[in-house]
């Protein structure tokens, strides 16, 4: 446990100074391009002594290990810089559209989970059925999302009038209750959800599904059966809960692909999320708003693999190596 | 064996036909050859886009960039994966401590979210793009061949082998290909598959070469079209590309399948 913990500060020790390190390894610097890029006609030259005074303003005539020792310190304070384009501090930009991401994103998993578990429960009882749902979800696991949600959107969404075509909420909306407000808002997130969903559901379908033979296999379940025990008592308390942590730990180990499939999802339904920043921040280069957003869900996907390593040792610990 | 014919055989006939829209279809992929947006007819087979480009010419010439870029992102999981995993399983120790770190420190890494990072900083060109997939596709095919060659360095054919004096080159030669390659090959089929997704998923977020007609950038170009929805334009303009990159995800996919059940049964 102690070198998984380890492993995990180290990888984000890494990462982080990745993330810090790549727009300093790049030729030149903000100022360089301030004077062209600014859309005007006559473009701007800035004078050396103008340049000298800003680079010192905004530290970045410091060395390097200097620049990090800031970035660092700011960074501990929750400050994360200042997008460029959306002219917000960009942690409180993250903070606003996070909620959005993290409920389709944690529903489309939550639904997949239980839609996993229950078709691989169903695969069990009917042999024929296994056959072709075995075949089906491979096919539909190797769909990109966002294919997913392209294909939702123009034939389903396109066709169906009560169904919105993009946002999070009716634009203006006028609600006369919560309840309203909450019907428009689920209403809204159903396709983006729905495409997330389907390309996830194989994931887990398969893990339950070796993980229930696995336990059907074990000798406890055999000895349930000799004593007489009833089936449905067998099924939750011997099978069920026996086969549950592996499926539980796959919740948490795709939280990373989850999360990169949920920004192309949002971006195909132009949903307000982290994922919709990402990619305004990358058409208009707004460079401390990317590497906010890739920080913030390095650190979450971090913190999920840590989930799921915790849920596998806790489980063995249970099992307790008796066997 | 019959079904990897089978799959092969398919794949080759898509090739054909790209190649032939490609080489020998009149109409240009990159120019405009008709009006905006017109219906499929004889003489666009698949209609025209809003620049009145053609867009079966433009679907064969995607066809060709996303294989090469998928095929080179292949080649370089191959080598490194190969290389990476074959010395850690074999050196043991520190070698092995690192790749290990390597390994788990590129699989925890939220894959899309650097991608763009990365896309962002460096540029968008496709050698920049298959560079960025093909270091994030190494690290699962290292992950086997390390535990592999972990299994393998311990049969005692290898340790004889070992004790007379044989170099890693000729171990790996002789004595471990065998084993190894197969797994290798495989992998890289799928990363192949995999590759074409990410580019197209990359395109979409507008990270890929703007010059080169990718289907992801097709269907960026599609969906940013205002008001697409309410027309009927989407039925030729949208749908070539998204079952184009389908069918060839799926194929290559099929093919890695059918490939690892071959094997697993030869053993």
């Amino acid at each position: 446990m102690k070198k998984k913990i380890l492993l995990m500060l180290c990888s984000f020790v890494v990462i982080y100074l990745v993330n810090f390190t790549i727009p300093r390894l790049m030729p030149g610097d903000p100022f360089d391009y301030q004077s062209a890029a600014a859309g005007e006609e006559s473009s701007t030259e800035m004078t050396e002594e103008l340049k000298e005074y800003l680079r010192s303003y905004y530290g970045l005539d410091k060395p390097f290990f200097a620049q990090l020792w800031e970035n660092v310190k700011s960074n501990l304070r929750g400050d994360l810089g200042y997008s460029i384009h959306y002219k917000q501090a960009v942690s409180s930009l993250l903070l606003e559209r996070l909620p959005w991401t993290a409920f389709i994103m944690v529903s489309a998993l939550v639904l997949s989970l239980i839609l996993g578990i229950a078709l691989a429960l169903l695969g069990l009882r009917r042999k024929k059925l296994e056959g072709s749902l075995y075949a089906l979800l491979s096919l539909l696991g190797e769909l990109p999302h966002f294919l997913l949600g392209i294909l939702l959107l123009f034939l389903v969404a396109a066709r169906v009038d009560w169904i919105p075509l993009s946002g999070a909420a009716t634009a203006f909306g006028v609600y006369y209750s919560e309840w309203d407000w909450i019907k428009d808002v689920l209403l809204h997130a159903m396709l983006p959800i729905a495409a997330l969903s389907l390309a996830t559901i194989p994931g887990f379908y398969f893990t339950a599904r070796a993980s229930f033979l696995g336990i059907l296999e074990r000798p406890y379940v055999l000895a349930a059966r000799a004593k007489g025990l009833k089936e449905g008592r067998i099924r939750r308390h011997y099978i069920f809960r026996n086969a549950l942590p592996p499926i539980v730990a796959r919740f948490f180990l795709s939280v990373g692909s989850a999360i990169g499939g949920t920004m192309l999802v949002e971006n195909v339904f132009a949903y307000p999320g982290l994922g919709t920043v990402m990619r305004e921040a990358v058409k208009y280069r707004d460079y401390p708003l990317i590497q906010g957003v890739f920080l913030l869900s390095t650190v979450l996907v971090l913190l999920s693999l840590f989930a799921a390593d915790m849920i596998n040792a806790l489980s063995d610990g249970k099992r307790g190596g008796s066997l | 064996m019959k079904r990897i014919i089978l799959i092969a055989l398919a794949l080759l006939l898509l090739t054909l036909l790209f190649a032939w829209g490609a080489l020998f279809y009149p109409m240009d992929a990159k120019l405009p050859s008709g009006a905006s947006l017109e219906a499929p007819s004889g003489e666009h087979w698949l209609g025209t886009d809003n620049l009145g480009i053609d867009i079966f010419a433009q679907i064969s010439g995607g066809f060709f960039h996303s294989m090469s870029i998928g095929l080179s992102t292949a080649v370089i999981a191959f080598l490194l994966g190969g290389a990476l995993g074959v010395a850690a399983g074999y050196a043991g120790g520190r070698v092995d401590m690192l790749v290990e770190f390597l390994i788990n420190l590129f699989l925890s890494v939220p894959q899309l979210p650097i991608m763009i990072v990365i896309g962002a900083f460096f540029g968008q060109s496709s050698l920049n793009i298959i560079c960025i997939i093909a270091a994030f596709s190494w690290a699962p095919i290292a992950k086997q061949v390390r535990a592999r060659t972990m299994s393998l360095r311990k049969t005692r054919y290898l340790i004889l082998a070992r004790s007379y004096g044989g170099g890693l080159w000729y171990l790996f030669k002789t004595h471990m290909s065998r084993d190894i390659m197969p797994l290798l090959a495989i992998s890289s089929i799928a990363v192949t598959g995999r590759a074409i997704v990410q580019e197209s998923s990359l395109a979409f977020l507008g990270l890929s070469d703007p010059l080169a007609k990718s289907w992801g950038l097709m269907i960026a170009r599609c969906t940013a079209f205002k008001g697409i929805y309410f027309t009927e334009f989407w039925k030729w303009w949208l749908l070539p590309p998204v079952f184009s990159l389908v069918i060839s995800a799926l194929l290559l996919r099929l093919l890695t399948r059918a490939l690892e059940s071959y094997w697993l049964e030869k053993e």
